[in-house]
Formats: structure tokens, C-alpha cells, sequence
């Protein structure tokens, strides 16, 4: 009997699972809904087109809808899910048939926190996601002058820098007193703002938006410090988890507001899994729980997910969380948790910190690498790293993620092999430099 | 929103914003967040961030943890067990 399995979302999670349950059971019925136009397509990449960076969205189409024909894959495009029926296994499908199904998938993926203040439903306001909208979204922006970006969460980050590289006036207000100050450290984040400055960008840090002004359209932002008149917004907020479909059928939530899931991303629910930014999985060092990860996280959880949904067993770990982006001229990476969050929540830790260079001196194009470990201060275990550089951010932080997950010390990262070669790597490896002042700190 | 979910918002908000404001001072010099007016962020803030900052680690970790959420599921590990959990 032909197994059908439904996955309700066509993002990163949601395909991820789509292509694994039919590599692992070809002759499954496998039904992808989304909401939008088109699966298979970065997201991520988005603001890199509105800052003229990627001369087209075309190159963020991954695979058109004819591949997926051609495979096998039954994708019902702009076709939203309305309720999941557990009892008859059963989705509620807006303006069609109801959809039956052996086992589900829930990657319904996240919403942007939208803030509780007046004129939130203007025109004029961009939630960055969807790649049509993106489009369009360009067009305006060839006549904007003056932007505001609400909140510098990641997103935001992307989008001043993006709007500002491509010569637009852009105003960043966020009520916290740095850039990204949920997830990164203010040292770390102090070049981005430093190049933000030189871009233009106007930055309004520990600054409340209050509302947004404007009749029909939005024509400026009121913040806490006066009103700042604006072509249009783009809203920088958190990622919230979309969990509405899975917390009306019964499945249990966590505290993050992501679906529980185990290690093969199966939910309190029999055969339903869930992926992406709608789950919680566990961090590796604290095994607190946590939600919204990148687009990588989502594509490895939404396979595990699939083959669980066709009765094979694979697992996901608990993570580690290596990150990266560009912000401003920066490249700014971390891994599980910095000072800021480490502070936040006690837990205990010593850092290392150190500056060094990402090829040799005489090298030419030679950039800066600022390196801050986060050590366990009886074990001296790494824990945690945040780092900002011109280059070779993601490299270091993915060795780190996984220098985390094995347990290794700042002693034994003190005195690791590096590269050496003019062109491509220093004498002296920052993370090295970093581990060594660590000790020495730790040491008293 | 359900208790667990109230409770790890808010303490996450308030528990960030108290170290932002630590972090902004010695770091940059600046002030920290804009400060929330009301009971609610009172409460949170005089009395929830400053417990909380005296209990020591092991206390603050069992609590955490003891809320529910994916971390009390089955999840296998391939690794050394967590460094900030001892």
C-alpha cells in the first residue's frame, strides 16, 4: 500500500523532508503544502539582491516547479492548511478537498514578531520572506530615498546593510544598545557599527519605536527619541515559531513556543514529525532548549524528519549552533553562546580573547579576525565563541561548533596545528592566541 | 500563552536586558535597553533578575531544565555530556 506522507511547508525543512522521505521510500505519495509560489528557493539570499550584491533573484531558484514534476513530488502551491485533524488523519485544506495522511510533517516555519504598536498595518511595510514579494519589494525600493529598519535582529542587519550599500538613507532603531544584542557581543559587533557609520547609516540604539505614522502608507517612524520621516520599513524583529497549526491539533509545545520534538524529530503525536524554525531541540552544552536556528538546521532536521515519516530511523543531535553573516563590512560568526547570553543566564565560564590577522602581514588583503572563546572554568572546555572579521569567520566557527560538541579545552586549541601558508592563513592562528590569553585568565 | 512559555519569554527578555545593560556600560560606555514602565517589567526587574543573579548555577540550570520542552525527550549524544551542566 502506497504510503502518503504530508508535509505542510516548502521551505528548508519542509523540502529537506519532502526529498528525504522519497529517497528513502520512492513509491511514497509525497504532498508538500505551501503557502507561497515556490519551493527550492533561498531565502537567505534575499537582501543580497535588494543590495545589488546578486544582480538577479533568478539565481536564488534553486530548482523550478518542472524538476519536482519530474521526480515525482505532488507540491501544491499557494495552497494554506487550515487544521490538522489527528484523530482521522486528516488536513483541512482552504478551498479544496480534505487531505488524508499516514504521517505528517509540520515545518510550518516562523512569523517576524510583529510589534504591538499603532500603524503595524500600514502599507509600506516589508516582512522579508518570500520571494515574489521580494520582487516586488525591489521595485519599490528603486524609488525609496529614506528607509527605517525596525529592530536590528539578523534580518535587520542584513537589510540596513543591504539598503544602505545600495545608496538608500537608512535609519536602524532598536531599543536594546547594540546590533544584534540577543545574540552577539558588543565588541564584536562595535566594527560592524564603526563601517555602518561610514556606510551612512543612522543609528538609533536604545530607541523605542512607538508607532508608525502615516495615512494609507507609512510616512514616518515615532520613536523614542523624536520622529524620523520615512519612504518605507522594513521589519527587523525576531522569528517567532509558527506553531498555530500544531498547537490547535493537540501537539505539545515547549517553553521556546517550538513543537517538542525527540532526536528523530517525532512529536508527542504518533507518526507526525516536525523540522525547522517551528521546533525546539536541545543546545549541546546546557541542553536548554532553544528555536529559530539557520536555514542549515532546518534542511538537516526536515531529512531526519522525512525518513522518520516513512518508518526509517535516523537522529539529530543536540546542537551547537555555529553562525555567521555580514553585517555592515564585517564578517561576524559565533558558536552555542556569547558573553552577553552566557551573562544572561549565569552560567559559569571564563573567555579568552585575541586579535590577530588571516594571512600573513606581508600578504596583501591581509583582514583582522577578533577571536572570543568562552570556556567552562573548571574543565576548560569550550562553550562558546563569538568572532568579527574580514574574512574566514564561518570556517573558524564551524571548527568550533564542533570543537564544542567533542569537549575540547582551551589547552588543547592553546597549542592546535594551524596553516600556515602566506596567502591563506597566519603564523599564528587567532583562535590559538584567543585559547592561550584564556589560560592565562583562567590561571588568574 | 501558556505559563511555561510566559515564564521563559519574560525571564529571557528581562535576564538579557539586565546583562545588555552590564555589557553596554563596560563595553561601550553606553546606557543599557530603554527601559519598559508598569508593574509587569517592575516585577521582572527588581525582584525575578535579582534572585535569580544569587541563586547559584546548578539551582538555575535544574530549573530550566525542569520546564517542559524537547530537552526531556529521548536525544542521543555523541559527545561528552554538557560542560555547563556539572
Amino acid at each position: 500500500m502506497v504510503r502518503r506522507v504530508a508535509v505542510i511547508g516548502g521551505s528548508a525543512a519542509g523540502m529537506g523532508a519532502a526529498g528525504a522521505a522519497k529517497q528513502a521510500d520512492a513509491d511514497a505519495h509525497v504532498i508538500v503544502f505551501t503557502d507561497q509560489q515556490d519551493v527550492a528557493y533561498s531565502p537567505c539570499g534575499i537582501p543580497y539582491v535588494h543590495g545589488r550584491e546578486i544582480d538577479t533573484f533568478d539565481r536564488l531558484i534553486l530548482q523550478g516547479r518542472e524538476y519536482y514534476q519530474q521526480l515525482g513530488y505532488d507540491i501544491r502551491y499557494g495552497t494554506r492548511v487550515r487544521s490538522i485533524d489527528l484523530g482521522a488523519r486528516r488536513l483541512g485544506v482552504e478551498g479544496g478537498d480534505d487531505e488524508p495522511f499516514d504521517s505528517l510533517v509540520v515545518a510550518t516555519g516562523f512569523e517576524y514578531e510583529r510589534p504591538a504598536i499603532s500603524g503595524i498595518d500600514l502599507e509600506g511595510i516589508y516582512y522579508v520572506r518570500d520571494i515574489r514579494e521580494a520582487m516586488r519589494w525591489d521595485q519599490i525600493l528603486e524609488r525609496t530615498k529614506v528607509a527605517a529598519v525596525v529592530e536590528a535582529q539578523p534580518i535587520g542587519v542584513e537589510m540596513a546593510t543591504a539598503l544602505a550599500h545600495r545608496g538608500i538613507e537608512t535609519h536602524l532603531v532598536d531599543p536594546r544598545p547594540w546590533a544584534m544584542a540577543d545574540i552577539a557581543d558588543p565588541d564584536i559587533m562595535q566594527p560592524v557599527e564603526d563601517s555602518w557609520r561610514e556606510m551612512g547609516v543612522k543609528l538609533h540604539f536604545n530607541t523605542r519605536v512607538e508607532a508608525l505614522l502615516g495615512s494609507g502608507s507609512v510616512r514616518a517612524v515615532r520613536t523614542s527619541a523624536g520622529d524620523v520621516p520615512v519612504d518605507m520599513v522594513v521589519m527587523g524583529t525576531r522569528k517567532l515559531p509558527n506553531n498555530r497549526l500544531a498547537r490547535q491539533a493537540g501537539i505539545k509545545i515547549g517553553s521556546t513556543g517550538g513543537v517538542i520534538v525527540d532526536q528523530h524529530m517525532a512529536t508527542s503525536a504518533s507518526g507526525v514529525f516536525a523540522a525547522g524554525d517551528c521546533v525546539e531541540v536541545p543546545q549541546g552544552g546546557t541542553n536548554i532548549p532553544v528555536q529559530g536556528l539557520s536555514g542549515s538546521h532546518a534542511y538537516a532536521q526536515g531529512k531526519v524528519a522525512g525518513a522518520g515519516a516513512v518508518g526509517r530511523s535516523r537522529s539529530y543531535q543536540p546542537v551547537y549552533v555555529p553562525w555567521g553573516m555580514v553585517g555592515g563590512k564585517w564578517m561576524i560568526g559565533g558558536v552555542s553562546f556569547g558573553e552577553t547570553i552566557a551573562s544572561a543566564l549565569g552560567v559559569p565560564f571564563v573567555t579568552g580573547v585575541a586579535e590577530g590577522i588571516s594571512r600573513a602581514r606581508y600578504y596583501p588583503d591581509f583582514k583582522k579576525i577578533r577571536v572570543k572563546l568562552l570556556a567552562e572554568p573548571r574543565t576548560l572546555r569550550l562553550i562558546g565563541a563569538q568572532l568579527v572579521g574580514g574574512e574566514g569567520i564561518k570556517e573558524r566557527c564551524d571548527f568550533l561548533a564542533m570543537a564544542a560538541r567533542k569537549g575540547v579545552t582551551l589547552e588543547e586549541l592553546a597549542w592546535m596545528e594551524n596553516v600556515y601558508s602566506p596567502a591563506i592563513g597566519a603564523l599564528n592562528e587567532p583562535i590559538a592566541l584567543a585559547a592561550q590569553n584564556g589560560l592565562g585568565n583562567a590561571r588568574g | 500563552m501558556p505559563l511555561f512559555e510566559w515564564v521563559r519569554r519574560n525571564s529571557e527578555m528581562y535576564l538579557l536586558e539586565a546583562a545588555q545593560a552590564d555589557l553596554a556600560r563596560r563595553y561601550l560606555g553606553r546606557p543599557g535597553p530603554v527601559s519598559r514602565r508598569g508593574l509587569q517589567p517592575l516585577f521582572w526587574k527588581r525582584l525575578f533578575v535579582p534572585v535569580y543573579r544569587r541563586l547559584p548555577w546548578r539551582l538555575r540550570h535544574a530549573v530550566i531544565l525542569g520546564m517542559p520542552g524537547s530537552h526531556r525527550r529521548s536525544w542521543q549524544r555523541r559527545g561528552p555530556p554538557p560542560a555547563a551542566a556539572r
